[in-house]
């Protein structure tokens, strides 16, 4: 292929001179570039974007939850609704829509004029299609019902061409924040109908987005092109009309040094993942960084209050304010991240502040472990009927910084008589030891929803639930208030309710927040204008034109 | 028999080998993973994030035959293989066939370049050693091995990324499949590889210049020059031969770390990526395409000798060409064919 990058190339290209030199020249034209910075949207261009890796699958339903793939399938195919950063939804195929008192049946209106790009319409049939496979998946073709999808779903019939009806067996208020969610992409029909092998190759994946694939190589790159025709933006981007850019390249750079290096000479204009220390040199040069939180749960662990010594609610509070998180945010990140509130993240609509309950405070936290006949030992570790106050912690393989971070609440909870050991897995293993192992103290946690409906799922064993905290049903506030979420019919019920589970998960010290969760890391050239950031904080291009 | 039977003979024995060799590669792969617990496909949907039924995930595990006994799948995958259907990726769920053949030809260009990178810098490195005067640049000369050796092949990609790629713009990471990105990939790795060719290369050229066909030719008046390329150059090249062969696997190893650095899409990446998710029908394609290529590479390898030393061809008995064959297999060490060669010569 004949390199769309290369213009950009040859206008950066800087002659012969000191490393440090050519970067600070670099940056210097860089920054010169990005004064002219209210401009007007540009048409045209073909932006560069390097990805750490194009994840494993191309089936849309067989992706894992947080992928790589949602940056492809956001530009290629559109949703029902949209979600923005705030976890606000707002309409977008689905002009609009209505739900019956008992949340149990909703009514979409579908706009009339969008296409898939093979010429096929968007419509009440293709909605049906979709929500079918994503409630189902095809078992006997390969291919996964979507996980985060209700498991309440019954059916969807198509009432007109734009109207589809939607059946529940049981309230599920989360089914339209749902639609916004990365999973929930719509694609034609006549790609449902593909056997596994054939769904996994992106050139068959037909969607109605305002890019379509020109161009794709496993595991390298893949090459998305303008839709001319495309006219159906989500209302919140009140934008009309086709993207500005004509392509946009996602290339795979395994390399974190790589990608970083190639967007400081001008090679690429987005480096996707780069590590937090890397941030400052960066934004010094004038890059534009992006850390957009997405919703779900902040970055934390969760404690199973079967297992010793977390069985005992003073041991978890002791753990939970022998923490000090403002040490974390200084010493392991930047200023991007900020401090936990509660245990899901603030921009999700129903958090409320509980920053209390999990307050740093060591002097409480001893007489929490005192109360609870642990006293301390020769070596400084408590110990309470011979046996020492011990704690193994799982870094988290997900995200960059999770060994980091054990490493200094070891040495914290250390100060207070805990003994603190490290376990840290590749991804593969993790899942087999740990996300597998129903007998381990703690969790890390570090994953987005888009409804906080998502969490009335996850807390007891009801209901084919995770069962977070090891507790089954005992705990009957914990049932009482999971039930009231999950039945919940109007969302101010559901809020109160909400806040109710916060204060009483973060009080019981069954969830010890670490701090808000930034998993996706841009950092971005000064000539991009015009990017947006939805829900699951993942980068789109629809509306972004380049500065020259 | 007559030489001409014999050597067909050999070549029969020879190309079984390759066979066996191949059939107990796809076989071992299969066993050695199909013992680690878990499967790509299980593995995604037991996420409990996910929250499908038993029954859910029993009908897709169904689906890809992996709920059958280890047995049965060995069994499916061999019929398969022996038509040469490599099966789908349990993983991207794509043709393995289609992986690979994506995947090879980026690994083939960096191997290749590699290799003639290597040669071509052992050699000048040899060469220097012999005809710079003693004094000063042949010392340094020696120490280029060592030195090249002891530094990692990411750190020399990094370097040559910097300055080539991010400094100069002579090549870009985001076409890695250029002549110019090949090149500088192909050198990264080359470099550590000429380093262990140079220094046999190195004790060849000492060795025989020692011998009594050099210093006969030297007291008939011909010059250093004359003597290293007229004389020298093939026997010290035999032992080259054997260490070419084994450095073969080594460059498809270090593409791995290679084409992380440099962005490229190769072999390398693909092992990588089915290691960690435990795609099995893609490991044991890799793991029989690796065989067939050292199979390969040894037969030519030892072919190749008699062409470079006469002297091989004078002494060598076939029938005990198949006996140094084993050795240089793929889990062999490279000396000792080349003792096997050198006692014949001698």
């Amino acid at each position: 292929m004949t390199h769309p990058f290369s213009r950009t190339l040859r206008r950066r290209f800087i002659a012969v001179s000191g490393g440090t030199a050519a970067i600070a020249l670099l940056a210097g034209c860089a920054g010169g570039s990005s004064g002219s910075d209210a401009s007007a949207p540009q048409e045209g261009g073909d932006l560069t974007f390097l990805i750490d890796s194009l994840g494993d699958t191309w089936v849309p339903n067989n992706g894992s939850i947080s992928s790589f793939q949602g940056h492809i399938f956001d530009h290629i195919t559109d949703k029902l609704v949209y979600v923005d950063e705030n976890g606000q939804a707002s309409p977008w195929i689905a002009e609009s829509w209505e739900q019956n008192d008992a949340a149990t049946e909703f009514t979409l209106d579908l706009r009339d004029d969008a296409t898939f790009s093979d010429g096929s319409p968007l419509d009440a049939e293709a909605v049906v299609a979709n929500l079918d496979a994503w409630a189902f998946g095809d078992p006997e073709n390969g291919i996964n019902p979507i996980g985060l999808f209700p498991k309440t779903y019954e059916q969807a019939e198509a009432v007109d061409e734009q109207t589809v009806r939607v059946e529940f067996s049981a309230p599920t208020l989360g089914f339209i924040p749902t639609l916004g969610y990365h999973g929930s992409i719509l694609v034609s029909p006549e790609t449902l109908e593909l056997p596994v092998e054939e769904q996994a190759d992106l050139d068959n994946i037909v969607g109605s987005g305002p890019f379509v694939v020109d161009s794709w190589k496993e595991a390298d790159n893949v090459v998305l092109t303008k839709r001319d025709d495309y006219d159906w933006n989500p209302e919140a981007f009140d934008r009309e009309g086709p993207a500005n850019l004509d392509s946009l390249t996602y290339k795979q750079v395994a390399e974190s040094a790589t990608r970083t290096g190639a967007v400081q000479s001008g090679q690429a204009h987005v480096a996707y993942n780069v590590t937090p220390k890397e941030l400052a040199g960066l934004e010094q040069q004038g890059f534009t960084i992006g850390l957009p939180q997405y919703l779900g749960f902040v970055e934390g662990l969760r404690l199973n209050a079967r297992i010793a010594p977390f069985d005992d609610v003073k041991v978890r509070q002791a753990f939970q304010h022998g923490i000090d998180r403002e040490d974390l945010l200084s010493t392991v990140y930047t200023d991007g991240w900020a401090a936990a509130e509660s245990f899901i993240q603030s921009n999700v609509p129903e958090a409320t502040d509980h920053s209390e309950a999990f307050a740093y405070d060591p002097e409480r936290a001893e007489q929490l472990l005192d109360e609870a006949g642990w006293t301390p030992g020769a070596d400084g570790v408590r110990e309470k009927d011979g046996k020492r106050l011990e704690v193994t912690l799982y870094s988290n393989p997900y995200i960059v910084t999770g060994a980091a971070v054990d490493e200094l609440i070891a040495q914290q909870l250390g100060r207070i008589g805990f003994d603190v050991s490290i376990e840290s897995y590749d991804v593969v293993t993790y899942g087999e030891r740990v996300i597998a192992n129903a007998d381990l103290s703690n969790y890390p946690v570090s994953r987005s929803f888009v409804d906080a409906g998502t969490v009335a799922s996850i807390l007891t064993d009801e209901n084919n639930g995770e069962d977070w905290f090891g507790v089954g049903t005992s705990d009957e506030t914990l049932t009482r208030l999971q039930d009231e979420i999950a039945q919940a019919t109007d969302a101010d019920t559901r809020a109160a309710a909400l806040d109710e589970l916060q204060a009483y998960v973060l009080e019981q010290a069954y969830f010890i927040p670490r701090t808000q969760m930034v998993q996706r890391i841009y950092a971005q050239s000064p000539d991009v204008d015009g990017v947006t950031y939805n829900a699951l904080a993942y980068a789109n291009y629809t509306g972004a034109w380049l500065n020259d | 028999m007559t030489r001409n039977q014999t050597y067909l003979w050999y070549g029969a024995r020879r190309l079984l080998q390759a066979g066996v060799v191949i059939v107990l590669a796809y076989a071992l792969t299969f066993v050695v993973i199909s013992v680690l617990p878990g499967d790509p496909v299980s593995n995604t949907l037991r996420n409990p994030q996910n929250g499908f039924s038993e029954e859910e995930i029993d009908r897709i595990v169904a689906y890809y035959g992996l709920d059958q006994p280890v047995l049965v799948q060995l069994w499916d995958a061999f019929a398969r293989f022996v038509v040469g259907d490599l099966g789908v990726s349990l993983r991207s769920n794509l043709p393995v066939s289609r992986l690979i053949g994506e995947a090879l030809p980026s690994t083939l260009a960096l191997a290749g370049t590699a290799l003639v990178i290597a040669v071509v810098l052992a050699f000048l490195v040899a060469y220097g050693t012999q005809r710079l005067p003693r004094r000063w640049g042949q010392g340094a000369l020696r120490a280029f091995p060592s030195l090249f050796l002891s530094v990692p092949n990411f750190v020399i990609g990094m370097l040559l990324l910097q300055y080539f790629a991010f400094q100069l713009g002579v090549f870009n990471v985001i076409d890695p499949e250029s002549g110019a990105a090949t090149f500088f990939a192909a050198l990264a790795l080359g470099i550590p590889v000429s380093a262990q060719l140079a220094e046999v290369l190195i004790a060849g050229f000492d060795h025989e210049s020692r011998q009594e066909y050099a210093t006969v030719a030297r007291s008939r008046g011909l010059t250093e020059t004359g003597l290293l390329t007229r004389h020298l150059l093939r026997p010290a090249s035999l032992p080259v031969v054997t260490v070419l062969a084994i450095t073969i696997g080594e460059l498809l190893g270090g593409a791995v770390i290679t084409e992380a650095v440099f962005g490229r899409a190769g072999i390398g990446s693909l092992v990588q990526r089915s290691v960690a998710t435990q795609d099995l029908p893609v490991l044991q394609a890799v793991v029989a395409l690796a065989a067939v290529v050292f199979v390969v590479v040894n037969l030519v390898a030892d072919l190749s000798y008699p062409l470079l030393d006469p002297r091989v061809k004078r002494t060598a008995r076939w029938s005990r060409a198949p006996r140094s064959a084993e050795r240089a297999g793929p889990a062999s060490p490279a000396d000792a064919s080349t003792v096997q060669r050198k006692e014949s010569i001698a």
